[in-house]
């Protein structure tokens, strides 16, 4: 069943954590929410699960209307950002508990631990409690926990947020295995772009308690609709228009051809700046005829091992910097070199 | 894909569901809100409207009788002066106490912190007994050593209470010292600031709000006492002895009710002080803060030794000449050992002690109950009755004992008050201790309940349990060792009360606090220090079995002496 999210609200006072927010999560798909800290991720998945009551808006499961279902009886699997194991109980006992809740019998319910907490390759903590395992062990367990009653929803907030590097980088697969094995459609906040990168098949991206743009990775990477996904998700460079030209991208005096793309939702009316990633940016001799084409001085060049990032100051605009990424051993050019670079046109993407 | 049931969100449950859990949480409240209520603010408005019953109908006549009279301010002044100087007694003595404890390196400190707490385990009138033995007119000083001392009157009273507050301050005092931010100390230090600048531009003002708090809790504490000053008080009378006087030998309910007044507003006025001022005690250290530790320095350390000892000794003495007194034949004339006075065979024998060891451990079991109850209401309920709820938790930590006692008589011996069969048996006896120290109760329970936090609620609630399946399979066993340490403090508390009871005993009711009272009231000494010992003994041993069950419960961060 497909949840489908429309015109939430959320309100703290005079706060709007969730302006306005709808969303479609297909059946079986991994999807993150992600922006900055305070963004109101962990609201909207607290609102999904029940823990919050909306100020407006709806949430539906399938045919089901979830606004007046309690937490309790949701039948979500939650996983959340600080431990949460019951500390009075076993590793076992933790995960059978929403077993206990819902009256399985005993071999069934034993049956059930066991094959949970295989799928997590923690059957030999079973008798632990939360205090002797680590926390990677404890955040497997909590998944165990919340997959054990079969939920039609998995939740997820930071789980891994704090984890030790490697610890969470073992988990991000490991989650994602269990994900794609089960095909239970999963939600995950996380502040980390390289994090919904890596794991999700769609990609929410909110800022102040608004969604900015839905997309698969390749799509917000490629072509992200606005200036605040294109300088979250990746690097880019970020071109803010002349004023005054209307209907064409002018930026320091120069008009920029842009290439129509097939699903473009950006338009000239409602465009602010043009952005660009930097390795699609390209070095010129001074004076280079072509189209895009933009006069700089090399204000600085970083060497960073495979890449060499050259930051470079348009001569009509210097206060904005364009940055450059060479791969592997390009000539590197010196600092203060009066070059050009090239903006091809079909790595322009239009910003609102 | 499947559609299992187990899959569907209970859609035919989800009504009853929503609606059960709400009404559950709303009928707890509803449990928890009515005993107060009944117990709490029904005595209260009992006092407050007696104090305005005049013959000739309601007013302000009582009042204006009372203050009318040159011996009512001669009162004032006597429970003022008596509990300015016993606080600055308690207060000082137990600021460089816990000093010493927590900033200078001592030989024996769980000794040392122990012993002074001692004081606790015993009925507020002991520290009278022992002075009256080593000081008093038979006492070991005046008839041995030739000394001509007279104790008895304000002199004695304001001892015994400072001894008797001592521990209350030295609480409060040693969690304030407790928290001190090194790097303050250290930037002080390099900054060229000796020892005694140090204490005066940093120690002191780090701890200013604990020393607040503790001089106000303590001179509430020694202006509503009464054990103290009707034993060694002489002619030397104090509001709290007069309102016995008024009520116990008089019959004076509305006087006795307008002094109750007298007292209660005092100490309202102090706990809300207090109050405001702990509040902001928190802010001083943050998370960044770097503990404290004590630096070896010989002159220091041995100067502090020697007051701490001193201070020691001081409360050990008082209590152990009582110990010793109850074991010899006539104190201080016949000083050969004897266990006669164990005997208890006068008055009622060793009843009043079973009584107040029955009465103490009901009121720990339904003291838990209650407090416990209200705590989780008030923590993790949501509804209109949780504010008010908290409120009124609170309340009796600005009711001094004898004034809430005062207020059971005036309400419950009412005849037209259908809970007037509950009057004169131990039932009530039991419910007035557990709502006399119901603030600090419901207080040690909600910090735990609010340490235990809202996360593990929520994982349960979303894994289908609800709000009984929570509390009971979660919340209670994570809480077990805090109750049973709120029971232990009730369970002591009450052995040891006297101001609070002493209007609702009556012979068959009798208590073994209230008989310490009457035996040396009669001249009984010996008896009467007896049946202290007994008490501090009961106390003791329970402390340590329940510390032994903690222990082997592996549950070993709990306070019990509080
Ligand atoms: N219970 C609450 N009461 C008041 N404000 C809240 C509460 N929960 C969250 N907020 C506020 O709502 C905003 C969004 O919070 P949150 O959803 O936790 O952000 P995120 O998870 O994206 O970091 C923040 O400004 C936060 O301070
Ligand atoms: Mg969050």
């Amino acid at each position: 069943m497909d949840l489908s999210i429309h015109d939430l609200v959320k309100r703290f006072g005079k706060l709007t954590a969730l302006d306005h927010v709808s969303l479609e999560v297909a059946q079986g798909s991994f999807v993150c929410f992600l922006g900055p800290s305070g963004c109101g991720k962990t609201t909207l998945l607290r609102v999904i699960a029940g823990l919050e009551e909306a100020d407006g808006g709806s949430i539906r499961l399938g045919e089901s209307d979830l606004s007046s279902i309690p937490a309790r009886n949701r039948n979500f699997g939650v996983v959340f950002q600080s431990y949460s194991l019951f500390p009075n109980m076993t590793a076992a006992r933790n995960v059978g508990y929403g077993l206990e809740c819902r009256r399985w019998d005993k071999p069934r319910m034993q049956n059930r631990i066991k094959e949970m907490l295989d799928l997590v390759h923690l059957a030999d903590q079973a008798e632990k409690l939360p205090s002797q395992m680590s926390g990677g062990q404890q955040q497997r367990i909590a998944l165990a926990r919340a997959l054990a009653p079969d939920p039609s929803a998995l939740l997820l907030d930071e789980p891994l947020s704090a984890l030790d590097a490697k610890v969470r980088e073992e988990l991000r697969i490991e989650i994602r295995a269990v994900q794609k094995r089960l095909g239970i459609t999963t939600i995950m906040v996380t502040h980390d772009q390289e994090e919904a990168l890596a794991m999700a098949d769609l990609i929410v991206v909110m800022s102040k308690g608004r969604i900015e743009q839905i997309g698969t990775p390749q799509q917000l990477y490629r072509e992200p609709a606005t200036a605040f996904v294109a300088d979250f998700i990746g690097r880019m460079n970020v071109l803010p228009l002349d004023p005054g030209a209307a209907g064409s991208y002018r930026f320091a005096g120069t008009p920029l051809a842009v290439a129509t793309l097939a699903n473009g939702t950006a338009n000239a009316a409602t465009a602010a700046a043009l952005g660009i990633r930097p390795e699609a940016v390209a070095l010129r001799e001074r004076g280079a005829s072509g189209e895009n084409i933009l006069a700089v001085d090399v204000r600085s060049v970083s060497f960073l091992g495979n890449i060499t990032r050259v930051e470079l100051a348009p001569e009509n605009r210097p206060e904005t910097a364009i940055v450059a990424e060479l791969h592997g051993t390009a000539t590197v050019p010196e600092t203060g070199t009066r070059l050009a670079v090239s903006l091809p046109a079909d790595a322009l993407r239009v910003l609102s | 894909m499947s559609v299992s049931a187990a899959r569907e969100p209970q859609r035919a449950g989800k009504a009853a569901g929503w609606a059960s859990d709400r009404s559950i949480t709303m009928g707890l409240s509803v449990l928890a809100a009515i005993p107060i209520l009944l117990f709490l603010l029904l005595p209260l408005t009992g006092i407050l409207l007696r104090g305005f019953e005049t013959p000739s109908g309601f007013g302000i006549g009582n009042f204006t009788e009372t203050f009318g009279a040159e011996r009512f301010w001669r009162l004032v002044l006597n429970s003022i002066s008596m509990s300015l100087t016993a606080t600055l007694a308690a207060v000082g003595l137990a600021y460089f106490y816990a000093y010493a404890l927590q900033r200078a390196a001592i030989p024996f400190k769980p000794f040392l912190r122990i012993a002074v707490l001692t004081p606790l385990f015993a009925p507020s009138l002991v520290q009278a007994q022992g002075l009256i033995l080593l000081l008093g007119r038979n006492g070991v000083l005046n008839r041995f050593l030739g000394f001509d001392i007279d104790i008895y009157g304000f002199w004695g009273t304001a001892i015994a209470n400072a001894l008797y507050a001592f521990p209350y301050a030295y609480l409060i005092l040693s969690a304030a010292l407790a928290v001190a931010d090194a790097r303050i100390y250290e930037s002080a230090e390099t900054l060229g600031a000796g020892p005694a600048r140090i204490f005066r531009d940093v120690t002191l003002p780090a701890t200013r709000f604990g020393l607040a708090a503790a001089i106000f809790v303590v001179f509430t504490l020694v202006m509503t006492d009464f054990g103290n000053p009707m034993v060694i008080g002489g002619d030397f009378s104090v509001l709290a002895t007069e309102v016995y006087n008024q009520v116990i030998g008089q019959a004076q309910f509305g006087l006795g009710a307008v002094i109750g007044i007298v007292l209660l507003v005092p100490a309202i006025l102090a706990k809300l002080i207090e109050k405001r001022i702990s509040s902001r005690q928190h802010a001083l250290v943050t998370a960044q803060s770097k503990p404290l530790e004590t630096k070896p320095s010989r002159g220091r350390d041995l100067a502090f030794s020697l007051y701490a000892y001193t201070v020691v000794s001081l409360i050990l003495s008082v209590l152990v000449i009582v110990v010793v007194a109850s074991f010899v034949r006539l104190w201080p004339y016949n000083m050969s050992f004897t266990l006669k006075h164990y005997e208890f065979d006068v008055q009622n024998g060793t009843a009043p002690l079973w009584n107040s060891v029955g009465v103490s451990l009901a009121t720990a079991i339904l003291g838990v109950a209650i407090t416990g109850l209200t705590a989780i209401v008030v923590q993790k309920f949501k509804n209109p009755l949780t504010g008010p709820l908290s409120l009124l938790a609170i309340l009796p930590a600005a009711v001094p004992g004898m004034v809430l006692g005062l207020g059971y008589v005036l309400t419950f011996n009412d005849p037209a008050n259908p809970l007037n069969v509950l009057y004169g048996s131990f039932t009530l006896i039991v419910i007035l201790s557990v709502y006399y120290n119901h603030a600090h109760a419901f207080l040690i329970s909600s910090t735990s309940l609010k340490q235990i936090g809202p996360v593990f609620d929520e994982a349960s609630t979303t894994l289908g349990g609800s709000t009984l399946t929570t509390l009971r399979k979660v919340t209670l066993p994570l809480l077990w060792p805090t109750l049973l340490g709120v029971g232990v403090f009730y369970f002591m508390r009450t052995m040891v009360s006297l101001s609070a009871v002493i209007f609702l005993v009556t012979p068959s009711t009798q208590l073994a606090a209230v008989s310490v009272l009457q035996l040396s009231d009669r001249g009984a000494v010996n008896q009467a220090a007896a049946f202290s010992v007994c008490i501090m003994a009961i106390v003791i041993g329970c402390l340590l079995i329940v510390r032994t069950i903690l222990w082997l419960a592996g549950a070993k961060n709990v306070t019990l002496i509080r």
